[in-house]
């Protein structure tokens, strides 16, 4: 059978033949650490974005990794897509892949002004018209637990004044 | 005449098939002969999928199923390795008779174990005459570029195809002569295939089931894991399950041993059927509710995921209960 060698990824301190959980999130994404792998080995990769450059390191990981691992992928659709096609290229199968698309469910950003919230696709610090009032509001990455929603902010005072 | 030679009339099961001439029969060991099909007048034989098998008419009544030893790229002959069964239906004794030049009724071939497209690496397991759709696999592998592994096991001195899987193989063959040694290597190559590896196992259905359970519980996805079985003589009785026929408003038990089919006819349903054997494809029966375990060398592996449809000769259910539209 052929040998697997196993190729120099800086800083990534994966074992030849890991067979655990490799989570790799792209973008602003928060990590996936939320996945739980009490049990397995797991592996968190964090890139800017998929790039040619990202996704060769990708690449070389599973390609050193063996069967049985799986692949947990966070971020902007876009990137993530292009992570899940080399993924499956170097032979993972869809049911091995979790997709965590960031766009996949719409974070409901908290209007101090008038208090509703408005569900947004935009990552945190982008601007989003408040659903009440039309406040532009800039989005934040704090969760308010009491509100249930991410805390937004005016982006213009005179607006909210 | 003897029972070799080519019958009046070919069986319902290889109809739209060839006829083939034996040209030559080569003993593999004491209950393995190799026998191989061409065409009498040298016309060039459908190529096939690696892991097909060929449905084989013997005597006026019977047919039987068994996997083609070649890739099938372009093939100008058909080689198949037969096993005698002492107390099978006489099919293997009938093969075993067989003597150059006589003439047979088979199928085409039929594919039911195809390696994966998308496949890096084959990993091949085979236990005794499960060898013979695995070297099919190994052989097609080493033609396309594609590697392959074979873990093969079989009792000293009677193993078939083994100087082939040698040479095909080098030292990605792994021979082992008793289940302990095989144990230590399953469990090391389980754990150390690159993430393109698919798994193909061929061997008795305790073997195949041993095999397949290690692979899942060392995380192989199912998409990566193929498996063929024998036919019909190594089935064993299976478990006990109900099943309700949902048009017909009837639930019948079916008991260990006795299979759906005969169920269904001594309740006085009567469903085609020809070779019994899951073989023919005949007997289909469309299922409603639940999970079919699939025995037959019929439906593909596709189909047989589906779950919509089973070979009630042989087929039976996974679950204590299912529900088929009858
Ligand atoms: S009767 Fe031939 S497959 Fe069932
Ligand atoms: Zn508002």
């Amino acid at each position: 059978m052929s040998s697997v060698s196993m190729p120099q990824v800086a800083g990534n301190g994966l074992e030849p033949g890991f067979r655990g959980v490799i989570c790799a999130s792209f973008g602003a994404a928060g990590d996936t650490a939320e996945q739980q792998s009490d049990s397995q080995p797991k592996l968190d990769l964090h890139f800017e974005a998929a790039t040619p450059q990202t996704l060769s390191e990708l690449r070389s990981v599973l390609g050193s990794s063996s069967v049985g691992v799986r692949l947990f992928l966070s971020g902007p659709t876009a990137d993530i897509r292009a992570a899940a096609a080399v993924a499956a290229e170097c032979g993972l199968h869809q049911e091995e892949m979790t997709l965590l698309s960031e766009e996949a469910a719409p974070r409901a950003i908290y209007c101090p002004h008038c208090h509703s919230t408005t569900p947004t696709f935009q990552p945190a610090g982008s601007e989003v018209p408040c659903q009440g009032c039309g406040t532009a509001l800039v989005t934040t990455d704090h969760f308010s637990r009491r509100m249930g929603a991410y805390l937004g902010y005016a982006a213009r005072v005179e607006e909210a004044s | 005449m003897t029972v070799a030679a080519l019958p009046i009339s070919p069986h319902p099961a290889v109809d739209g098939g060839l006829q083939l001439e034996v040209t030559n029969v080569s003993p593999q060991t004491d209950s393995i002969v190799s026998i191989t099909l061409a065409d009498p007048s040298f016309r060039k034989l459908p190529s096939y999928v690696p892991g097909s098998h060929l449905v084989v008419q013997y005597g006026e009544e019977g047919v039987n199923a068994y996997s083609l030893t070649g890739s099938g790229n372009a093939p100008s002959e058909y080689a198949i390795s037969v096993l005698r069964v002492e107390d099978g239906a006489g099919g293997s004794r009938a093969m075993h008779r067989l003597a150059v030049g006589d003439r047979v009724y088979v199928s085409r071939p039929r594919s039911a174990f195809a390696p994966a497209s998308t496949a890096t690496h084959h990993l091949l397991v085979a236990a005794g005459i499960g060898i013979t759709p695995v070297l099919s696999h190994a052989r097609a592998a080493a033609e396309r570029g594609t590697t392959s592994s074979l873990i093969y096991v079989y009792r000293p001195g009677s193993g078939a195809h083994v100087d082939e899987a040698r040479e095909l193989l080098g030292s990605a063959l792994t021979e082992c002569s008793n289940r302990d040694s095989f144990q230590e290597v399953l469990t090391e190559q389980l754990t150390k295939q690159g993430v393109g590896t698919h798994l193909y196992v061929c061997g008795p259905n305790a073997f195949m089931d041993s095999v397949l359970d290690q692979a899942r519980a060392a995380g192989w996805a199912e998409a990566r894991l193929h498996s063929e079985a024998f036919g019909a003589a190594e089935l064993d009785e299976g478990e006990p399950f109900t099943v309700n026929l949902v048009r017909s408003g009837l639930t019948l038990d079916v008991p260990a041993g006795v299979s759906l089919l005969e169920t269904l006819e001594k309740a006085g349903k009567t469903i085609p059927n020809m070779c019994r054997k899951g073989i023919c494809g005949e007997c289909v029966l469309p299922v409603l509710r639940g999970t079919p375990q699939h025995r037959d060398l019929y439906l593909t592996e596709q189909e047989k995921a589906g779950n919509t449809t089973m070979m009630c000769c042989v087929s039976r259910s996974e679950d204590p209960e299912m529900e088929l539209d009858l």
